[in-house]
Formats: structure tokens, sequence, C-alpha cells
């Protein structure tokens, strides 16, 4: 009975226990469910995307990036070159892990209170890697090596940067590198850059951009957790990229930048015969070195800031021509048979269309007397070319002076070149808004008013007088990799009379050679034969008739920023002239005694240097 | 107390003697050869999860030995006899519990370890086994039903320990704790009402509990259960590169040491808490299947033991042994896929860790002990 009892409790017991572990099987298979099917949705359905995730975290595709190319110029003078630097890098996917390990970096290796500066990183895919420390300095790369278990994950690497030894002398000409924006993946959309890449931002550097970055190569290498290379799978090796050779002269260069001396202005110096540019100054400058981070400091000193050190005077400048138009303007006038070389005028000083008309004066107060138009160019007479503009109409003039690169691109292999304003009548109602007045015409003849130019353009518009109507292309790349570069013809002004260039030649020799001519306190006895005219840029217009022009003047010399530029073109020697070069000199004044000198210097250094190499 | 079990025909029956054979010492022959074969696998896993360290595996190889003697030793006893030092063996978890609170190792950041010098151990994972067997010991160690206050004293011993361990600080594991001391009272049948009022107290409490005993980054994990994609721990990267290893295993496997996630270190504590992921990406899907069915028939081995037990003492204990066993394994898994967020458990029998090694042998020789010959 008993044993009866205890059975039936012993089974109730049972019966109880079953019941309540069905419940907690119960409670167990639905986790078991939920934990095979998880199961099956990473190793069964999406078994493919976790398998490139692991490839991915396995096999690292480290790109091999070919040194820049070099820049230097036809003698072998290094312009840029590359100089290592030491970075600390870390792949993007073990940022969130190795937090420890970045507050190591920061406590142990920069200076106290600053901290890691990192990029964003959402911009990185897993595998990539974000630079964390650059430019190690000696210090610094010893204790990162001695505490290398303190950063596991973080990775020395070695980083090219761009040096230029001349620090500023080739701002304008080579430009700098930055990193890389959006705006630049347009612009060279067929290289693939990864973040933080640099890349050349103005100049030769940008030009020449896909040429001397090269292709990258790309090594996939088998990694573990930590980055470390376990065996390399398979490399691509990098395309070497190209060098550039630069025509310009050193020594030139180094002149020019002297001479000017750190005011506004631009200076360039360019082989009539070919093209090439062999002096591109344009001031004041900066130091790229800075802005390649190969350097530290500031790349121009702060004051020099209004004065715009990154803008490039001599391709993006635009200056009224003034008095350097008189030349073209007297061939114009010779071709149409407007004049001849005997046509006189009477200069007073004073010029009108018709008795009542509005005064137009000549820079010299009491006129040039008997003018014809060697003595027009000579003495740079403003009278004599009112007179002659006024003839020729600005249809004539505009299309003439065309085809010496008056406002249009010359296609230099440098960026953000400016066209300048070659003004003819649907310019004007284009851009003003207005007719054209004969007036405007009369402004013209002297090079000013509506018409600018670049020192470019001027210095290509007076080669085509050096060479008697050939105008090449203007080039700083002589040697692109192997590859020899080619003057290139633009473009040959036919003349009716080829003997109407060395009319207007004659006349430019004698600006200084003759007792008269506006540069005269250039010439020397015995000296060069050299062809030039001076330029007098006028920023204020003379507006009140009633005082003189000297009267005038003394007001607006007071300030600086309102007093003239300087102008002066010149090529030389004759009778075989190989170098052209264009001087302004911004706020200058005088075209003769500011800019001239600077001009001739260079010419007459340069044939020292070309009979030296002879 | 020695009271005979009834319907115990073998002693009655002279014709079957209590003569030496495998049955006799191992108890339950197919238990014990599933366990040896699934430790074999742990072994030959964990050589591929250490980065084929001898050191390692050898280690194992010692704390394995150690466990299957205490097992086959504590297999040869009689429950009764145990029970009392089972119930008693409550009082040493809370000694260990409190001696970790005061005086733990150096060198972690939490107060979980004792260190003894040749091994360190956490005392919570001792616990996560004493608990529940004392309180079966506890429940049944009069004849007589459980009454009301053994239910409530039970319980209020599986919240002390609980309290303890959340105190180190470690929510993860006092939750697993507790809910190891809750199964075999709920198993050995604990009135609804008992459990309805528990449910009552609870819910009138929890508003306090949420915002004043919780850490922030307890709150922090209990939220990223409900939305693993938040991370505020940083353990995504952990869990992510597990789940990687795991789905790139696919169906059939990397093979055996050529998962590249396990062998190039992209998987965390590899040897330990995430040796299944290690599983999965060189065997597959198969690979676990079969781990799985071994597993199963363990457990299945256990219960059928539970229920042809002759005590309700030994039929509780037991299948709260196999609860406590599928819980753990259910735990990792679910951890290691990413369902539930990170705690420490090991995967049982596999992963690489002495204490729990040995003490769920030992939790296996008490569940051989109370197989009952047929």
């Amino acid at each position: 009975m008993r044993i009866a009892k205890d059975l039936r409790s012993e089974s109730n017991d049972l019966r109880r226990l079953k019941q309540r572990s069905s419940f907690l099987f119960l409670l167990s298979g639905l986790l078991i469910l939920v934990g095979v099917l998880k199961i099956i949705q990473l190793t069964v359905l999406e078994t493919r995307d976790y398998f490139t995730e692991s490839e991915n975290n396995r096999i690292i595709s480290e790109p091999i990036y070919p040194a820049r190319g070099l820049i230097k110029l036809m003698d072998g003078q290094i312009v840029a070159e590359n100089i290592v630097t030491q970075e600390l890098l870390i792949k993007k996917g073990l940022v969130s892990k190795s937090i420890d390990e970045l507050k190591n970096v920061e406590k142990y290796l920069i200076d106290q209170g600053t901290s890691l500066d990192l990029p964003l990183i959402e911009n990185y895919k897993d595998f990539e890697k974000i630079t964390i420390l650059s430019d190690l300095t000696d210090l610094q790369l010893a204790k990162f090596q001695v505490n290398k278990e303190l950063w596991p994950s973080v990775e020395l690497n070695t980083r090219l940067r761009r040096f230029l030894p001349h620090k500023n002398l080739f701002s304008h000409v080579v430009g700098h590198l930055g990193e890389l924006t959006k705006e630049d993946v347009v612009y060279n959309s067929e290289i693939k850059y990864h973040p933080g890449s640099y890349l050349g931002k103005v100049g030769l550097e940008r030009r020449y951009e896909s040429q001397m970055r090269g292709i990258r190569g790309i090594k996939k290498v088998e990694v573990d957790v930590f980055g470390n290379q376990i065996r390399e799978l398979e490399r691509l090796n990098p395309v070497r990229p190209l060098n550039l050779s630069l025509s310009i002269d050193l020594d030139l260069q180094m002149t020019a930048r002297k001479e000017l001396g750190g005011r506004k202005g631009a200076v360039i110096a360019i082989d009539p015969n070919t093209g090439f540019i062999k002096a591109l100054v344009s001031s004041p400058d900066y130091n790229p070195n800075v802005l390649n981070k190969s350097e530290s400091g500031l790349s121009f000193s702060l004051n020099k800031k209004i004065e715009a050190p990154f803008f490039n005077r001599v391709i993006s400048g635009s200056y009224p021509p003034a008095s350097t138009i008189k030349p073209f303007l007297g061939l114009l006038g010779l071709e149409n048979s407007v004049i001849d070389q005997n046509t006189e005028i009477d200069d007073k000083g004073i010029f009108q269309i018709n008795e009542e008309g509005r005064k137009y004066r000549g820079w010299k107060e009491e006129g040039h007397g008997k003018v014809n138009l060697h003595k027009a160019i000579v003495e740079s007479s403003d009278v004599y070319f009112y007179e002659l503009a006024s003839k020729l109409t600005i249809d004539k003039i505009s299309t003439f002076l065309s085809l010496f690169y008056f406002g249009r691109e010359t296609g230099i292999d440098l960026e953000n070149e400016s066209s300048s304003i070659l003004p003819d009548k649907s310019w004007k109602l284009g851009n003003v808004g207005e007719a054209w007045f004969v007036g405007d015409t009369i402004n013209i003849g002297i090079g000013q008013g509506y018409i600018t130019i670049t020192p470019l353009q001027l210095a290509l518009s007076v080669s085509a007088i050096a060479t008697k109507g050939k105008i090449y292309k203007p080039k700083l790349v002589q040697l692109l990799g192997k590859e020899e570069i080619k003057p290139e013809l633009l473009f040959e002004v036919d003349l009716r009379d080829e003997e109407n260039w060395k009319i207007i030649e004659q006349s430019m020799i004698s600006v200084i050679s003759s007792w008269n001519g506006t540069a005269h306190n250039l010439y020397t006895e015995g000296g060069l034969k050299i062809a030039g005219k001076t330029g007098t840029a006028q920023i204020k217009s003379l507006v009140d008739q009633e005082l003189t022009v000297k009267e005038e003047y003394e007001g607006i010399r007071a300030v600086e920023k309102n007093r003239d530029h300087a102008l002066f073109v010149c090529y030389g020697p004759i009778p075989n002239p190989n170098l052209t070069v264009v001087v302004v000199v911004e706020n200058g004044e005088s075209g003769s005694s500011v800019a001239a000198p600077i001009a001739m210097k260079l010419i007459k250094q340069y044939q020292k240097e070309v009979v030296a190499d002879v | 107390m020695s009271r005979r079990p009834p319907l115990d025909y073998q002693i009655n029956d002279p014709l079957v003697g209590p003569s030496f054979s495998f049955s006799f010492f191992l108890k339950d022959v197919a238990l014990f050869f599933s366990i040896l074969v699934i430790l074999g696998f742990g072994i030959f896993m964990l050589y591929s999860a250490s980065g084929q360290s001898i050191l390692m595996v050898s280690r194992q190889l010692v704390f394995i030995s150690i466990g299957l003697f205490l097992m086959l030793a504590v297999a040869q006893l009689k429950p009764e006899s145990y029970k009392n030092i089972l119930m008693n063996s409550y009082w040493l978890g809370l000694l260990l519990l409190i001696y970790v609170l005061i005086n733990p190792a150096k060198g972690y950041e939490t107060s979980r370890w004792i260190d003894l010098g040749f091994f360190s151990f956490q005392p919570s994972e001792i616990i996560r086994l004493i608990l529940p067997l004392s309180i079966v010991a506890f429940l049944f160690r009069k004849d007589i039903k459980p009454s009301l206050y053994d239910w409530i004293i039970a319980t209020l011993a599986a919240l002390l320990c609980f309290y303890l361990v959340y105190k180190q600080p470690d929510l993860g594991t006092a939750i697993i704790v507790f809910t190891s001391g809750l199964i075999p009272i709920f198993l050995a049948g604990i009135p609804y009402r008992i459990i309805i009022g528990y449910l009552i107290i609870l819910a009138s409490l929890s508003p306090y509990i949420w915002s004043n005993l919780l850490l922030e980054y307890q709150r922090q994990r209990v939220l990223t259960l409900f939305d693993p994609e938040a991370d505020p721990l940083g353990t995504g990267w952990n869990i992510s590169q597990s789940k990687t290893a795991i789905g790139s295993g696919g169906l059939t496997g990397k093979g055996y040491l050529s998962g590249t996630q396990s062998q190039l270190d992209f998987i965390p504590e590899s040897h330990s808490d995430f040796i299944f992921s290690v599983i999965a990406e060189e065997l597959g899907l198969i690979g676990l299947l079969v781990m799985f069915l071994l597993y199963g028939f363990i457990i299945w081995r256990v219960f059928r033991i539970s229920y042809q037990a002759g005590t309700n003492f030994e039929r509780i204990a037991c299948s709260s042994l196999g609860f406590i066993f599928l819980l753990f394994i259910l735990i990792n898994v679910l951890m290691v896929i990413g369902i539930i967020p990170v705690v420490g458990v090991p995967l049982p029998l596999i992963s690489q860790g002495g204490t729990s090694i040995i003490v769920h042998l030992l939790a296996f020789g008490v569940v051989l002990s109370m197989k009952r010959s047929v």
C-alpha cells in the first residue's frame, strides 16, 4: 500500500517534471530555431558576401606609387624633386578597435595637449589606410620604433614629398601640390586617386599631372589583423612617370626675379624663333615647398597677401598695352597705305577730331612738332597715333591685332591663362552695352581704353616683329620624358610689303639708339643692337581739362596704387634676335627707367651665356 | 537516510551481481564516449584556433585529464552520500564570490578572477554549477515536498549570488548564474502562485532597477539587445569579424587550419569564447551540424538518465544540469553569431579554459552517478 502510494507520487513528480521540462524545451527550441536560421543565413544565403569580406580582410591591394616625375632644366639642374618623409598609418577598419593605441600615439608621440587630427574616416573603405601622423621627426621615429608594442595596429610608411630646391624662384612655373578635392576628381577623371592623395594644383604640376604621376602599380599581399604582411601574392609594377625638362634658363630666371625685387610685376623672356620660354617670373611669389608640406613655415609673408602672391601675372595679369601698341598700329598703317614713311603731322600736344571735339592730350605738353612714323615711335608721340587710329577704324585695328594674338589665348602649357580683351564694336555692345565711339578708337591708338594684354601675349606679338611674322606657341617643357618637344608655329603674319617689318624694326632700334629715343638711357656705344618700345600704362584717366598734364599727375602720384604701370618690350640682338623680353612693373611709373633696364640686362646676360655655350 | 530506492530489481536479483564491468565503472557508456568525442573534437579545433600552439593544447589536455578523473570519481559515488555536501557547497561558492569582491586578482579591470599562482579562475564559472546543485539538494533534503519557505529561501539564495556577481560588475554572467539557479527551482515544481507573486514584485520594482541599479554601460548593453546596430561598446568589430568567419565558411568550410579569419587573427579570442567561429569557418555548416548532433546526443542521454532516475533529487538535478548545459551552448552560439550581446560564456567542453572544462566534467560526474543501472 505504501509502495503503491510512493509509486503514484513518484509518477506524479515525473509527470510534472516532464511538463515543466517541455516548457523549457519549448523556450530553448525557440532560441535554437533563431540560432539555426541565423546560421543558415550566414553560411548558406549570404555566404558569398561574407566570403568576399573575408578575402578583403585577408588580401589587401597595396598601391605602389611611382615617385613623381622630376622637373629639371635642360642642363640637368633640378627644379622639383621628391624627398622622403615618414608617416604613421592605420587601417580604417581597425580604428574603432584601436582607440587605446591611438591614445598611446597621442600620449607618447605628439606634444602634450594636442590631439591627432584624423581625416574624415567615412571617406575610406575598411581596408584603406589613414594617415594619422605625418612628417615624423627623428625623435618621433625613434620613439615609435622603441615602443612598437603600444601600437601594434599602427604602421610606419614612407611618403615622398615634393621639394623645390630653389624655393620661390619657380613658384609660378612649377606650381604646387595639394590634397585631393572633389573638383580635382572631375578635372583628372582618368586617374584613380584615393582620398588623401596629393596632386598638382597649379602650374606645370597640374598641367602635366598625368604624365608626372605615372601609373600606380598594385601588389596583393596577405595580411593578418594588424596589417602585418604574411606574403606577397601578386604584383603589378607601376609605370614610371615622365620627367620634364624645361626651357627656362636658370641664370636668366634668377636675374629676372632679383631685378623685380619683390615689386608687383612680371617678366617673361622667350626665344622668338621657337617659342621656348627662357624666364618667367611673376612677383610677388610664394614658397611651394610649404604647400607641398616639404618645408614648414609660411609660403609667403603675410604683408604680401594683398598683393596676390598666387596670381601669375605673366599669364593672367591683364594690363593696358599703352605705347607698346604703337609699332603694331604703325605696321597696320603702312600695310593699309593709310600712311607711308614720310607722312607727317604737326604734333602740338593735343588731338581733336574737329574744332569743338574733345581734346586728347599727348604725354608731352608742348608736343613733338613735325612727326613722321619713325619719330612717332622713337619719341612715342601720342598725337600721331591718335590720328592714325582714328583713320584706321576699330574694325581694321581689331582684326589686325588679333593676328598678333591680342585677345587670344596663346596655349602655353600652364593653367589659368587669360585671353585679355581685344575690343571691337560687338564686344563693346555686349560687354559695356554701348555703341562704339570714335573716341574709343582714339584711346586704343595709345594702347589705353578697353584694350588689355597679358605680358605673355605681348611677348608673343613682339616676337612676331622679331621673326618677321612668325608666331610660335609659347612652351616651357622642352623635353617630356625622352620626347623632344618641337617648336610649334601658330601663325605667320603675311604682310603685303615685307619691307614694312624693317621700317618698324628700325624705329624700335632707334627707341634706344637715337638721342631722342624714349629708352636712350639704355644705349651704350658699340653695344648690342636691340629693338624696344617703352610703355606707361595709365590706371587713372586724366580728366581735368583745365590742369596741365604735369599738375594733374602730381595729385595721382600721391597714392601708390594709382601710379602708372611701367612696361617695356624688346628683342635682340639685331639682326639675329634670339630673345624677346617683356617687363611689367606695376605702379612703376616709367617704362624707360624702371622696366627697360631689367629687360636690357636679361638680353645682355643671355648673349653672354649663348656666346659662352657656343 | 539510506533509504533503499524502490523497484530496485538489481539488488534483489541474485543473477545480476555488481561485478566489475565497463558499464559499471563508466555508468553510461554512450554518454561517456560522446563526451570523449566532443572533448577530442575540442582539442582538434583548439590546435587550429590557438595558432597551432602545442603549449595551449597540452594545458588543455591536462585540464581534461583532471576533469575526467574527477568526473569518474564522482560517478562512483551514491548521490545520497554527497547530497549534504552538495547543499553546503553553496557556502563555499558564496565565500569565493565574496572573496573575489574583496580581494580580486591584480591586472584585471573587473574583480572577477581569483589568482592561485599556477592557475587563475573565475568563481562565477563555478557558481553556475554549484548554485543549481545546492538548490536541488536543499529543496529535496527531506523526503517531504518543499514548503513555501523552502521555495523562497532557494530563490533568495539565487538572488544573493546574482547580486554578488552583478557587483563584480558582470551583469551578463549574473543573469546566467541567476537563470542557472531558477532552472532547478522551476523544474522542482515551484507552485505557480509563487511564480506569479515573483512576477508582480519584479514588475513593480523594474523602473527602480532600471534607473538606479544598472550602470550606464549595462543599460546600453540591454539596449543593444534590442538594437544590435547601435554599438556603444565597440564590440561590433569582434562580432562582425566573427560573422564574417562563420559566413565565409559556407557549407563545407575552408578546410582545417585554412580559415583565413582564424589563422590571421581576425577572430578575437578565437581559442576561447569565439572558437565556434573557427569551427564554422574551417569546417563549414556540415562541421557545425556534426557538433550540434554530438551535443544533442549528450543532452538526450542526460535527460534519459534524469527520467529513469530513482529519486526526485536525482531527476531534478540531472535535468537541471541538462538544461544548464543546453543554456550555455545556446548563449555562446547566439553570442558568436551576433544575436545576443557579448558575455563571457565559453562553448562547453570545446573552448579553452581550465575552470570551464573541469566544472562541466564534474557536472557530468554528478549526472553519471545518478544513472540507474537497469
